[in-house]
């Protein structure tokens, strides 16, 4: 690296301590990319090969630029790759999948991998040059509602569970702009697994109640007290799901484009 | 069983020439002569959808619901690859192929064993799936990440010719499974029809007949202008690519295709008025690649949801007629039946949620709400762009008269401003819930017969129905599912991972086989073996 390279290296590293707020949440597409959590330079033929690599394997859905493709999000403004230092946290990913997302796991050489992070980050640098990005939807896009008529909707529609005061509060300080409409539309279980619960009646009569860890035609399982995981045939037990999110999925059917936006504005006054 | 099934298995490898009594054609013994996708024989599923008419349903009776609990694993087949299996095995003489993107396997059908492998060289197209391969005589063809078409000997694997279908250096693809086609009637040269991807690109929507000898291009056909054109008819819309596999009636020598969305993708001001034949069924002249007719399933589509899945031929009564049909359960979430022979549509009518449409125009074609195309603050829209179905293959069942569907109730949310541009996908969308349903739907009249539940986010698995009664399919969570086709019951499953692909069945021996893709193996069903 010659002394150039690492002077800017240095005040790229300075500037990832200054923005590195708001990690660890979704990737927000509507704020500035997060940062770096350390600045990263590959060599250039390191890069091109990682391309190549990325266009192949990961490009139909994060998109040949890594900013997003059909149904992969972009990757220059996700969490991962900003906490990601010389594949440390992608690796492991890649390797691993997120069958939840979708995403298949990848078997990969050393070379390849590191190839793939080295394009990932090269990509990211050059993102946190531009402004706009052919993707983006910043926050000032998401301005068109009114937040009275949203109070008022949320109050016919959203209290039965939530509350400004409790659950809520200051939820416009954690969360903005596409972020905060997505969650507020579905906030999908995320890495912490589902918000449903179930209760199970054995054949006994004895009942056993746990978050709701797996469920398909043939089998249900649960996470108890203890944090053991439990499961039963679906024929042999009884079973009641509450499922706190089906009321967001129900709500989907009933919102105009008009109340979403409402309900968002209203939303971004809970500071 | 027939001279035709034992002739094809007494003289291995020998290029021994037999008189078929069955079909009246002269055959060799280790290759597959066009006529045969006629009327498949039992023991082959020569072609992507099984036969011409992309009903993927199977005569087959071994296999029933009073059986099916004893369903057992013939054989399994490991790929070993990180993708997904999302192809159709394909079966001819014994020997299943199979593939995934740059990898086609040669397996015995009997063992699941590996006979050969091919392997395209790196490249760096798009490695998002592949179809399957198609059968002529004696070569295979295999379609590339990077839009070449391979044939390769059904012997060894060795490559015979590579040709280039499309530039991939200005963003095309291919997943398809390539269609054979020759009219029966004038037996004059068989076509072999190959279809790319690329909406990331503004490029034409480009179908290529090749000659299946020497991978010669008889011709192209375009679904929006091509190149150096003027862009009236498609409003300056490109896009409309034809990456599906489409069906065929060798009655009226109609090829029926599918075509995707328009380019730019969620612009829909950069393309005014309805962008043809982008979201549309066309039927095309086999030989000379002219279109015959269009139907429109989504005029100015700003969602992605192009018109490529299975346009399924049926030849039944309509409203007490017999009719040249044929259905699509498109991804715009519509259903549709139209008459095969003019285009003239007969029912349009949702089979998902829904929210996109003002209502349906005189010509059966839904007419987009314009309050529902991308915006800057957003619009809440069903389905997502995963849309109300895909590539994933429907199953039509005569008896009961449905048209088995994975489909997809969901929403999204899609943006586009002027900032976004209008190259490529011009905009942005979000998933924001969806959920898996497989679904019956009545023929004639597009009313759901039943719904079963899947799971959460799209289903990966086509469907196959059987003569005596069972719709085989997959579910979210990873297991293989047999269903009562007339009332949507389960009756078997097996957790051989998700299920990727369409199911096929064919029979062997003596003995009837199903065939679906779990994760990245291969798994044969089939009835226990008396010992």
């Amino acid at each position: 690296m010659g002394r150039t390279a690492g002077v800017i290296v240095t005040i790229l590293f300075l500037a990832s301590l200054l923005h590195a707020q708001g990690r660890g949440q979704a990737s927000p597409a509507s704020v500035p990319p997060p940062r770096s959590a350390s600045s990263q330079t590959y060599p250039a033929d390191q890069i091109a090969a990682g391309q190549r690599i990325f266009t192949a394997q990961c490009g139909f859905c994060h998109g040949r630029d890594a900013m997003g493709g059909e149904s992969g999000p972009d990757l220059t403004r996700a969490a991962i790759v900003a906490e990601d230092v010389r594949g440390d946290k992608l690796g492991p990913m890649l390797r691993a999948g997120r069958a939840d997302k979708g995403m298949p796991a990848f078997t990969l050489s050393a070379a390849d991998l590191g190839a793939i992070v080295a394009f990932v980050h090269d990509q990211k640098t050059k993102a946190e040059s531009l402004t706009g990005g052919r993707r983006s939807v910043d926050v000032a896009d998401l301005q068109t509602g009114d937040p009275e008529a949203g109070r008022q909707y949320f109050a016919g529609a959203c209290t039965r569970c939530h509350s400004p005061t409790g659950d809520l509060a200051g939820v416009a300080k954690r969360l903005q702009g596409l972020a905060l409409l997505q969650r507020m539309l579905y906030p999908a279980p995320g890495r912490d697994g589902s918000k449903a619960t179930v209760t199970v009646t054995l054949a006994s009569g004895a009942t056993v109640t746990g978050r709701l860890a797996y469920r398909d035609e043939f089998t249900i399982a649960l996470t108890d007290a203890d944090g053991w995981y439990r499961s039963w045939p679906v024929r042999q037990v009884k079973f009641l799901v509450n499922d706190p999110l089906q009321a967001h999925v129900d709500q989907l059917g009933k919102y105009t484009d008009g109340d979403m936006h409402d309900v968002l504005a209203y939303l971004q006054t809970l500071r | 069983m027939t001279c035709w099934h034992i002739c094809r298995h007494s003289d291995k490898g020998a290029r021994v020439l037999v008189l078929v009594l069955s079909f009246g054609v002269t055959a060799l013994a280790q290759s597959l002569d066009p006529s045969a996708l006629l009327k498949p024989a039992r023991d082959s599923w020569p072609t992507y959808h099984g036969d011409y008419t992309g009903q993927r349903h199977t005569r087959l009776t071994q296999i029933t619901p009073d059986n099916v609990h004893q369903l057992t694993l013939a054989w399994a087949f490991q790929t070993n690859q990180p993708q997904q299996i999302k192809a159709t095995p394909i079966l001819v003489d014994g020997v299943i192929y199979i593939t995934t993107p740059d990898n086609l396997w040669a397996l015995d059908a009997r063992s699941g064993r590996q006979i050969w492998r091919y392997t395209y060289p790196a490249n760096d197209g798009f490695h998002i799936g592949h179809r399957g391969v198609a059968v002529y005589k004696d070569f295979v063809y295999l379609t590339t990440p990077d839009a070449h078409l391979i044939a390769l000997d059904a012997r060894d694997g060795k490559v015979r010719w590579n040709v280039e279908i499309a530039d991939s250096r200005r963003g095309f693809w291919s997943t398809n499974a390539p269609l054979l086609v020759r009219n029966p009637r004038t037996l004059a040269p068989s076509h072999l029809l190959v279809g790319v991807a690329g909406d990331f690109d503004n490029l034409p929507g480009t179908l290529k007949s090749f000659d299946p000898e020497t991978g010669k291009v008889q011709w192209t056909f375009y679904s929006t202008p091509p190149p150096g054109t003027p862009g009236s008819e498609s409003g300056g819309a490109t896009g409309g690519q034809m990456w599906m596999t489409g069906t065929y009636d060798p009655d009226l020598n109609l090829v029926f295709v599918g075509t995707g969305n328009p380019t730019p993708v969620l612009n829909g001001p950069a393309r005014p008025g309805d962008n043809r034949w982008t979201c549309s069924i066309v039927a095309l002249d086999p030989e000379t690649g002219k279109l015959v007719w269009g139907f429109q399933a989504s005029p100015h589509d700003t969602h992605d949801w192009d018109a490529a899945e299975v346009p399924v031929l049926v030849d039944a009564p309509f409203n007490g007629v017999p009719r040249k049909l044929l259905l699509q359960a498109s991804r715009n979430g519509y259903y549709f039946v139209l008459d095969r022979t003019t285009g003239q549509n007969l029912v349009t009518t949702p089979f998902t949620t829904v929210n996109w449409a003002k209502g349906v125009d005189t010509e059966g074609r839904p007419v987009p709400n314009p309050a529902k195309e991308p915006a800057r603050d957003g619009r809440l829209v069903a389905p997502n762009e995963a849309g109300g179905t895909n590539y994933r293959s429907p199953s039509f069942d005569p008896a009961t008269g449905l048209l088995v569907v994975s489909a997809h109730d969901a929403y999204g949310i899609y943006f586009f401003k002027p900032e976004h541009g209008s190259y490529g996908w011009a905009g942005a969308n979000y998933t924001v819930w969806g959920k898996g349903v497989l679904r019956a739907i009545e023929y004639q009249t597009g009313k759901i017969r039943w719904s079963h539940d899947i799971g959460e986010g799209p289903g990966g698995a086509g469907v196959l129905t059987t003569v005596t009664g069972l719709a085989f399919s997959g579910d979210a969570a990873g297991n293989a599912l047999a269903l009562r086709t007339s009332d949507g019951t389960t009756l078997w499953h097996s957790g051989i991972g998700r299920v990727g692909n369409s199911p096929i069945s064919y029979e062997l021996d003596g003995r009837q086989y199903v065939i679906l893709g779990g994760g990245s193996g291969l798994y044969a069903f089939t009835l226990p073996e008396r010992p």
